[in-house]
């Protein structure tokens, strides 16, 4: 019990207790207590009548331990209200008697004097009572903010003292007024570091911002500190203190999605020109909805590369959501963000925005953990045309940027520059990252007689793997295979002697030793270019509107690049391939009204010809069964709609949809199956499939069977009332006879006794016209 | 099959009509010509010469014998539909937008715009007196304060008219001399009327869709989905079809290229609410749509001045829904 109740009572209230217990008359008053007997006799008497009063209630308090702010908040109410009425008898000696009484009979007396007793002596400091007030009191300055310490300052004899305090004059009079300087001196020599003062504290700032680190010599650099920031250096533990662990926050699993049953994907839809947001599951038959937000994102919404986050815009920021119910799992507060890019690890997020960047707090793009959601570095940027600025290796690891001559490697999790150094790379035009490995490829343009050139470096050790020489180039552009076997440089040319320009397919064979480069040359103009995922075959889309033809070139083994197949005559612009390869959807997007072409181009077939009318996207699931074709309103403000394919082409569904947007499917991360558990899978893929299509035949006789179901009931209901109507009809049959002079028109031939036979000739001319003279 | 074309107009189609034995075709159109075809061939039978304005719409009676025509130059007239005369000239003060025949083709119903300062009114001639016609004093004279009325349709034997409003209420006025009678609704947009059987049709525009009601209770039946306006709806005579008639506004029409449009005209089925075939060939949206009285072929007036009669393949005939 003793214990609880020390936990529990405020210790004033032991302390106050104590006077009426024990007379304490003469005893100096307790140093915390408030309450106050100043004489003998009557105003004590009040004292102890008021305390004992509150040791009741402090009693009470270990055991409603659970209410104790309650409590605590009614003994004050009691303290005061004890040393209102103290005060009052102690005030007024004459009128104690009459003051005790009242005093008793209610503790809030109705007018207490709030004057000090004449012997009271004040035992509360004034920072305690008012020191909020006394925080913002004026204070002198004491000129200490204008003060700087300069560190690494050569030491020298009184004979060169005069020298150096013109050199130090010279460096730091440049930020303002140097009114008072100190250099401490022992046996003779200055001690290496000196005091410096300003005429005002902003001067100070700012040499500390410029000279720190000034180059003197050799072996003086400057440090320079304000000497205000002594305490707080010193203050700080040499000990390093464990960071306090943060609570485990329990997010649920976040690929749940991949643990369906039917193996379903989801994808996320933005309509109503943006106000709303859709997460949907996609099914044959019907999209099923899982979650459906307004106002969810602000502009629009990506997912991250493995599927496992969905990020939304907002004037303030981005927030990520995930699991079962989409719930918010970290926010980055980026004023203005515009573009975003995810690590494809998914561990850091980048983001860029236009507003915000000072000239020394670089934050036009932030690069987030976001697991922590604390910020891990900003960058300057000046424009944000070639989004993403930064181009992350495939792992994560590495992440790059190019400005004018240079290339600027840096590394996570450090977020520092690798090797401390940019790579100087003169002329630098573009570069991308192998997906498949730490190879970074890039390429410069001709300079007088230097060729143009196109290496692949391999990082981090920064070893040239491969260098190619080019001629005469106009433009390079770099196309990694998915899996990184591959690199195609896209080569156009003006070679000399012709007009016009040739376009070189330079295919570089990564997994080879040496890694060896054959090329395809086409002259004609190259519309579009894309590799095969997980393949070796690539597409091109190349001629003039509307003589557009598509080639499909394969490169063997050997290395020879072979045409499989040409088609020409194509209405295409863009080609996209099955995410698992083999199966392309050639369209032609916007200006070409949508024209579809779905080939499978391990025999070249084209196995479906269709179109969805001024499609703006082609969006192929990740797992490449279905494929999605949409009318975007940001492109086109009519009939926005998204169809929804099989790889083969068949239409399953059209979903309209009010000003559609956008339609993006959640990735996949990469598939856990071995090389051999896949190849297992395909050798035993008749088994399966007759699984799934006994399942497919199922679900289909049941979705007819439903549909059949809801016609039956909607003919049962619209039969009831025709025949109500009918009877309706049969009932009026004599009113009608009489409005019509008893002549019978229900029926067309009903009245076919009144019917006067007409005989209409139809005027057929007939012209000879004679086929020339042809005798 | 291919259509039948039938160029008679110089302007946008406003309204087709068979008579009731469905040997002949009425057909108006922004311009001062009231057309009549054979419906078999297409071949134009006459004109009825008179009107100086567009003529927004037309009328025969059950025998065939008159036809009645409204137009915007702020007249009703009556014609003798065999020889072409005009028999009767009603002036009015604004332009006649809706005009019929009753039951017994004994009493004529004109209703007139919300125009140049003046009401829009429905009015009642019997044509048994031939003194209101003479007076151009109609027995009856109906104002319609709120909303103009945009088409009209006698209801079953001649006793009421449905009206349906331009701010989308569907009334129905006694012809009897009492004035308004029975329940009024509100709805969206311009009905269209059609069918002698029991139906009205209105579109209503946030959707894009045709809805159907009963005649008699003026209750909600069925709904029909689109992705464009409708202007125009009839049923079958005989199955259990609609065919609509619609697509992109006129005004739009400039800026969209057909296939945007979507001028065709597209049949649901009456019960099912579900879209079952659809026909191209306008180059304008569809303003009105009549089926023949045998339900073999329908005709289509377009914004395009066009009017196109069709009869069915033999696979309308065959189609059926699983059910």
């Amino acid at each position: 019990m003793q214990d609880a109740e020390n936990v529990a009572v405020p210790e004033a209230a032991e302390e106050r207790a104590e006077p009426g217990q024990q007379q304490p008359a003469a005893e100096p008053p307790p140093a915390e207590g408030l309450l106050r007997p100043a004489g003998p006799g009557a105003p004590e008497a009040a004292g102890t009548k008021a305390s004992s009063e509150e040791v009741g209630v402090a009693e009470a308090g270990p055991e409603l331990e659970g209410e104790a702010p309650g409590e605590q908040a009614r003994d004050e109410r009691s303290d005061s209200r004890a040393q209102a009425a103290s005060e009052d008898a102690g005030g007024n000696e004459g009128r104690a008697a009459e003051a005790e009484p009242r005093a008793l009979e209610n503790g809030d007396a109705d007018e207490p004097s709030f004057s000090d007793p004449e012997d009271f002596v004040d035992d509360v400091s004034e920072e305690e009572l008012l020191g909020d007030v006394l925080k913002d009191r004026p204070q002198e300055a004491d000129g200490i903010d204008s003060v700087i310490v300069v560190d690494n300052v050569p030491q020298v004899g009184p004979d060169r003292l005069e020298k150096l305090k013109n050199v130090i004059h010279k460096i730091f009079s440049k930020f303002g007024k140097i009114t008072n300087d100190f250099y401490p001196e022992e046996d003779g020599k200055t001690k290496g570091y000196i005091f410096l003062e300003y005429a005002s504290p902003a001067h100070a700032v700012d040499a500390v911002k410029n000279a720190d680190g000034y180059k003197l010599d050799k072996q003086h650099t400057f440090r320079v500190n304000l000497f205000t920031d002594f305490d707080k250096y010193m203050t700080i533990s040499d000990e390093w203190d464990i960071p306090e662990k943060q609570p485990f926050k329990d997010l649920g699993n976040l690929r749940y999605w991949l643990e369906e049953a039917e193996c379903r994907d989801q994808y996320s839809v933005i309509f109503e020109s943006g106000d709303r947001t859709s997460i949907f599951w996609n099914d044959v038959k019907d999209p099923v909805s899982i979650e459906e937000r307004a106002r969810w994102t602000e502009t629009y919404v990506r997912w991250s590369p493995k599927g496992t986050y969905l990020a939304t815009f907002h004037q303030r920021g981005i927030a990520l959501w995930g699991g079962e119910k989409f719930k918010q799992i970290q926010r980055f507060s980026h004023q203005g963000v515009q573009l975003i890019d995810f690590s494809p690890c998914e561990r850091y997020l980048v983001t860029f925005s236009p507003l915000m960047d000072t000239q020394d707090d670089p934050q036009a793009i932030i690069i987030w953990d976001i697991l922590t959601g604390h910020k891990k570095r900003g960058f300057h940027c000046e424009s944000s045309a070639h989004w993403p600025i930064f181009k992350w290796s495939h792992d994560g690891k590495f992440f790059a940027r190019m400005t004018l001559d240079t290339l600027s490697i840096y590394e996570t999790p450090s977020m520092g520059l690798l090797d401390k150094k940019s790579l100087k790379i003169s002329g630098i035009k573009d570069f991308s990252w192998s997906p498949g490995g730490n190879i970074i490829a890039f390429w410069v343009p001709e300079d007088k007689d230097i060729p143009a050139r196109v290496t692949l470096m391999q990082l981090p050790t920064r070893q040239e793997i491969r260098v190619r020489n080019l001629f005469n180039v106009v433009d390079c552009k770099l196309h990694w295979q998915k899996n990184g076997d591959y690199l195609c440089v896209k080569v156009d040319r003006t070679p000399k002697g012709t007009q016009g320009v040739v376009t070189n397919f330079e295919i570089f064979r990564m997994r080879e030793k040496q890694v060896p480069v054959d090329v395809v040359e086409m002259k004609e103009t190259i519309i579009a270019f894309a590799w095969e995922p997980n393949g070796s075959k690539f597409a091109v889309l190349h001629g003039e509107a509307p003589r557009i033809s598509v080639s499909f070139y394969h490169v063997k083994n050997n290395g020879k690049i072979e045409l499989i197949k040409m088609f020409d005559k194509q209405q295409a612009n863009t080609i996209f391939w099955s995410p698992q390869g083999q199966f392309v959807v050639l369209a032609g997007l916007r200006s070409m009204n949508g024209a579809l072409a779905f080939v499978d181009t391990s025999d070249c077939t084209v196995m479906n010809i269709a179109e969805h009318y001024m499609a703006s996207d082609v969006e192929w699931d990740p797992t490449g069964r279905y494929v999605v074709t949409s009318v975007s309103w940001w492109s086109h403000k009519v009939d926005n709609a998204y169809w929804l394919w099989t790889f083969q082409g068949r239409l399953l569904q059209k979903n309209n949809k009010d000003r559609f947007c956008q339609l993006l499917w959640r990735p996949r991360p990469p598939t856990l199956l071995s090389q051999e558990q896949i190849k297992q899978i395909k050798k035993d893929l008749k088994k399966y499939s007759k699984i799934f299509e006994q399942k497919d035949r199922l679900s289909q006789s049941k979705a007819s069977k439903e549909l059949v179901e809801r016609r039956r009931t909607m003919m049962e209901d619209f039969r009831k009332y025709r025949k109500m109507a009918q009877e309706l009809y049969m009932e009026q049959k004599n009113e009608r006879l009489e409005l019509r002079g008893g002549v019978d028109t229900d029926e067309l031939d009903s009245n076919v006794d009144d019917w006067e036979e007409e005989t209409i000739e139809f005027f057929v001319t007939e012209e000879i016209i004679p086929l020339g003279n042809q005798e | 099959m291919k259509p039948i074309l039938l160029q008679g107009h110089e302007r946008s189609i406003t309204q087709i009509k068979y008579n009731r034995e469905g040997d002949l075709l009425f057909t108006v159109a922004k311009d001062p010509i009231v057309n009549v075809w054979y419906s078999v061939n297409g071949e134009r039978l006459g004109t009825y010469m008179g009107h100086t304005g567009a003529v927004w719409c037309v009328d025969a009676d059950w025998d065939t014998k008159h036809v009645l025509t409204g137009s915007a130059d702020n007249s009703c007239r009556l014609w003798d539909c065999e020889t072409g005369k005009q028999l009767a000239l009603l002036k009015t003060n604004s332009a006649v937008r809706t005009c019929g025949f009753d039951f017994g083709g004994n009493i004529i119903m004109f209703s007139t715009d919300k125009q140049m300062g003046y009401q829009c009114f429905v009015s009642f001639f019997d044509l048994r007196d031939p003194s209101q016609i003479d007076n151009n004093e109609p027995y009856m004279k109906i104002p319609c304060n709120d909303s103009k009325i945009t088409s009209a349709v006698w209801g079953p034997l001649g006793e009421c008219i449905i009206a349906g409003h331009e701010s989308g209420e569907l009334n129905q006025y006694s012809a009897k001399r009492s004035g308004r009678a029975a329940p009024s609704l509100p709805l969206h947009s311009s009905p269209c009327p059609t069918s002698p059987r029991k139906a009205l049709f209105t579109d209503f525009p946030p959707a894009f869709s045709l809805q159907l009601f009963d005649s008699t209770t003026l209750e909600h039946q069925k709904t029909f989905r689109t992705e464009r306006p409708v202007n125009s709806a009839a049923l079958s005579p005989n199955y259990d079809h609609v065919v609509l008639g619609g697509g992109q506004e006129a005004m739009d029409v400039t800026t969209t290229s057909t296939r945007i449009g979507k001028f065709e005209a597209r049949f649901f089925h009456l019960a099912f609410e579900e879209e079952f075939g659809r026909v191209k060939g306008h180059f304008g949206p569809i303003n009105s749509v009549a089926f023949h009285p045998d339900g073999k072929s329908y005709s289509s007036g377009g914004e395009d001045g066009y009017v196109r009669i069709h009869y069915f393949d033999p696979q309308y005939f065959e189609f059926e829904f699983e059910a």
